[in-house]
């Protein structure tokens, strides 16, 4: 099988280009039952966040799709030129695409180093994935060692420890505009795991109130629950419609909703600078696409921040944990050669199960061939059938055992995918089709609780 | 004799001077962002400290070496070293406050500066005040009260471009090095400074007004109230009373506000250069030409 992992991410495209392939739920799974009528023999995951939106295939060594292919649909899924895509999508293959999602686990390859929410991004892609039946042993095996890979390294490291998460960040960025925060006034727009972080993290530094603002209440309600389960913190909802009022009263507001357009325009702000009296904003976008008009930063006394701002203020930050990620990256490849190995070991399994198979066919055939001439010639009876079929079993082990030897699952230097490979095309062996959900692909289900 | 005795140790004390802010600019220059790391370094401490126990000693050694009369101010200079004295204490208290990081960087330039400007004043534009007046309390109260109205004139100034560099950096979407002063506490020293400073620059006028009067205005001209001085430091006055009211006039705040405390200092340094101009016409100060005159005619009157 071959690990392919198409996508962008922070790292290579533009808060724009993000956008533009920025999935909510309903788009992931569009795009997965889209993979599943395209490539019935692959397995895929959708991972889609506001930073990175990445595609992991693993499919027949020569079945579809190939890089190619997965950037076409990727690009006609977002509405894009697949030449658009070409320069900013990042393509990695077998081992190093492995390594890439143990580093998205680990936090390694998020804007905040360590950054945890990231951990359970990549749980939930590979949940949705699992219940569109596109997981199979091959992706379950990788995605089930990413994520505890990623706790490990977290646990025995402490990348994760202070301010690692983009809401911290921003909370220690409001700190260069505002001196304290117990006069301040500070809401939320949206209700989702982003936002959670960023209510948790606004309330540790004791503000005057925060207000949550969402299209739906009932999650508005949960949230306000969540983050202050005995009401002790001065925590309220505030209606939709209340949204001017908010902006207008807040002294701090962090955004990141589900919505395509942007919530706070520069044409609906603008108005409202004048209310405001010209005290300072800070605004905090998180979402992908954007919540808020990046006019509006343009404006007076309003620093607005995305995402991309605040990788470009944490820089210094990822360079002082330089250590950590170190003493990461080490856990993180022995636990990815770890995960490969096994997956080979599967696959070399398959190898062996097929390549033996069709020797014995072989020898079934050359068996009744001989039976016929023997029996033509009367002289055939059940003892020689028995001598026949163990001289047969002896000369397919013989041949097998030394292109098996070759096959050294314990070297890590032997080209074992080479002679696999070659094994499968000498003996025009198929490779292994998946069929996600059934055989091991059941498997992934049971040990669900183990990743998380 | 007095001149390089008091222009050696104010070469020397720029020269610390110099050293302190290359040190604070340097320290700032190499702050990562939001690193916690005291604002200053104990070099710099002893720095500001030297100078500033200079200042306060070389003025008494003038005061005492001049002895003249009570008044402690005999010269420009002296004013100016009162100046020095007072900003370097103000930095000393800055450098100890972790709310005010990263502005001693902006400060020191500024002391710096006025170290060269006394240097000036000592050895190439010595002006001695007129001390033989029948107001020297006004004198006196006039002249204390415009040099430190500059002192906090000056505070704010450089609350001021500390804001705009803060914000600059805000607004461009780069980092601030270390975790410097926020722009509200910016803002909050801004409003103090001035707001000190509008009721110090109020003094100054009003006893201004008072020795132009008593002396029939004629430093000034006939027309005293329409001369370039006048107007600048009425103008100057105004702008800190716009600025100690920058929350409710709330159109300046911000970038606004922060350039208004620049501008301040720029008009009063203005309005110095033009005491200056008329000095060299009348030789002596305004004032206290002017209350000299005053005093003849008092006499002449007896």
């Amino acid at each position: 099988m071959r690990i392919l992992m198409v996508g962008l991410n922070h790292r290579t495209a533009d808060v724009a280009a993000r956008e533009a392939l920025a999935f909510d739920d309903a788009g992931v799974a569009g795009l997965l039952s889209q993979l599943r009528e395209r490539f019935p023999m692959s397995e895929g995951v959708v991972l889609s966040t506001c930073n990175r939106t990445e595609l992991y295939i693993a499919r027949p060594v020569h079945a579809a799709p190939s890089a190619e292919e997965v950037r076409s649909l990727l690009a006609e899924r977002g509405g894009l030129a697949p030449e658009v895509l070409a320069s900013t999508t990042l393509l990695r293959e077998q081992e190093q695409a492995a390594l890439h999602l143990f580093h998205v686990c680990a936090g390694l390859d998020s804007m905040v180093l360590g950054e945890p929410q990231v951990q359970g991004q990549v749980r939930k892609a590979y949940e949705l994935a699992q219940s569109h039946g596109l997981v199979g042993p091959v992706l379950h095996r990788l995605f089930r060692g990413a994520l505890a890979a990623g706790k490990e390294a977290r646990n025995r490291t402490g990348i994760d420890a202070g301010r690692t998460s983009v809401s911290s960040v921003a909370v220690a960025f409001a700190r260069n505009i505002f001196d304290h925060f117990t006069d301040k006034k500070v809401a939320v727009i949206g209700a989702g795991e982003m936002i959670k972080g960023a209510a948790h993290a606004l309330l540790r530094e004791d503000p005057q109130a925060l207000w949550i603002v969402n299209r739906s209440p009932g999650r508005a309600r949960q949230l306000a629950q969540s983050v202050s389960p005995d009401g002790a913190r001065p925590v309220a909802m505030r209606s939709w419609d209340d949204l001017d009022t908010v902006l207008v009263e807040a002294d701090i507001v962090v955004s990141c909703t589900g919505a395509n357009e942007p919530v706070v325009s520069a044409d609906r702000f603008r108005p409202l600078l004048k209310r405001r009296r010209n005290r300072p904003l800070f605004l905090v976008d998180m979402a992908v696409p954007r919540d808020i008009d990046p006019a509006i930063g343009g404006l007076s006394n309003v620093y607005l921040y995305n995402l991309d701002d605040l990788q470009q203020a944490v820089g210094v930050t990822t360079d002082e944990r330089h250590a950590q990620r170190e003493q990461c990256e080490a856990i993180l490849h022995e636990r990815c050669a770890r995960c490969m190995g096994e997956i080979r070991h599967r696959d070399l399994g398959k190898l062996v199960q097929q390549l033996r198979a069709r020797l014995n066919d072989i020898a079934d055939q050359e068996q009744q061939r001989t039976q016929r001439k023997l029996a033509a010639q009367g002289v055939v009876n059940e003892r020689h059938d028995a001598v026949i079929r163990e001289h047969n079993h002896r000369l397919i082990n013989k041949i097998l055992h030394l292109p098996l030897s070759q096959l050294d699952r314990n070297d890590p230097n032997a080209p074992v995918g080479f002679y696999a490979a070659a094994l499968r095309r000498l003996f025009d062996l198929d490779d292994e089709p998946t069929v996600p959900g059934e055989g091991e692909g059941s498997e992934a289900g049971s040990d669900r609780q183990d990743a998380s | 004799m007095t001149d390089t005795a008091t222009s050696i140790p104010l070469i020397l004390m720029t020269a610390l001077s110099a050293a302190a802010a290359t040190l604070a600019v340097r320290r700032l220059r190499a702050a990562r962002p939001q690193e916690q790391r005291p604002n200053t370094s104990p070099t710099q401490h002893l720095l500001v400290g030297l100078i500033a126990v200079g200042c306060i000693t070389l003025l008494l050694l003038r005061w005492l070496l001049l002895w003249e009369s009570w008044e402690p101010l005999h010269a420009h200079v002296d004013g100016l070293l009162l100046m020095c004295a007072s900003f370097a204490g103000a930095v000393l208290y800055i450098q100890t406050r972790p709310k005010l990081r990263g502005l001693a960087a902006f400060a020191l330039p500024l002391l710096t500066l006025m170290l060269a400007w006394a240097i000036c004043a000592s050895l190439w534009t010595y002006r001695p005040f007129r001390l033989d007046t029948l107001e020297p309390a006004w004198l006196v109260f006039h002249t204390t009260s415009t040099y430190l109205g500059l002192l906090c004139c000056a505070l704010g100034a450089i609350g001021g471009a500390m804001y705009l560099y803060v914000q600059g950096r805000l607004k461009s979407k780069h980092a601030v090095p270390g975790r410097l002063a926020s722009l509200e506490t910016l803002e909050t020293l801004i409003i103090r400074a001035a707001t000190l400073g509008f009721v110090l620059l109020t003094l100054s006028l009003v006893s201004g007004v008072v020795l132009v009067t008593r002396g029939e205005g004629t430093a000034l001209g006939i027309e005293w109230w329409v001369s370039p001085k006048v107007i600048l430091a009425t103008l100057a006055w105004a702008v800190y009373a716009l600025l100690m009211n920058i929350r409710h006039a709330s159109a300046f705040r911000g970038r606004r506000a922060a350039w208004l405390a620049i501008f301040g200092l720029v008009l009063l340094l203005a309005t110095y250069g033009i005491v200056g101009a008329m000095d060299k016409q009348t030789g002596t100060i305004d004032t206290a030409s002017s209350l000299k005159r005053a005093s003849d005619t008092d006499r002449g009157g007896d």
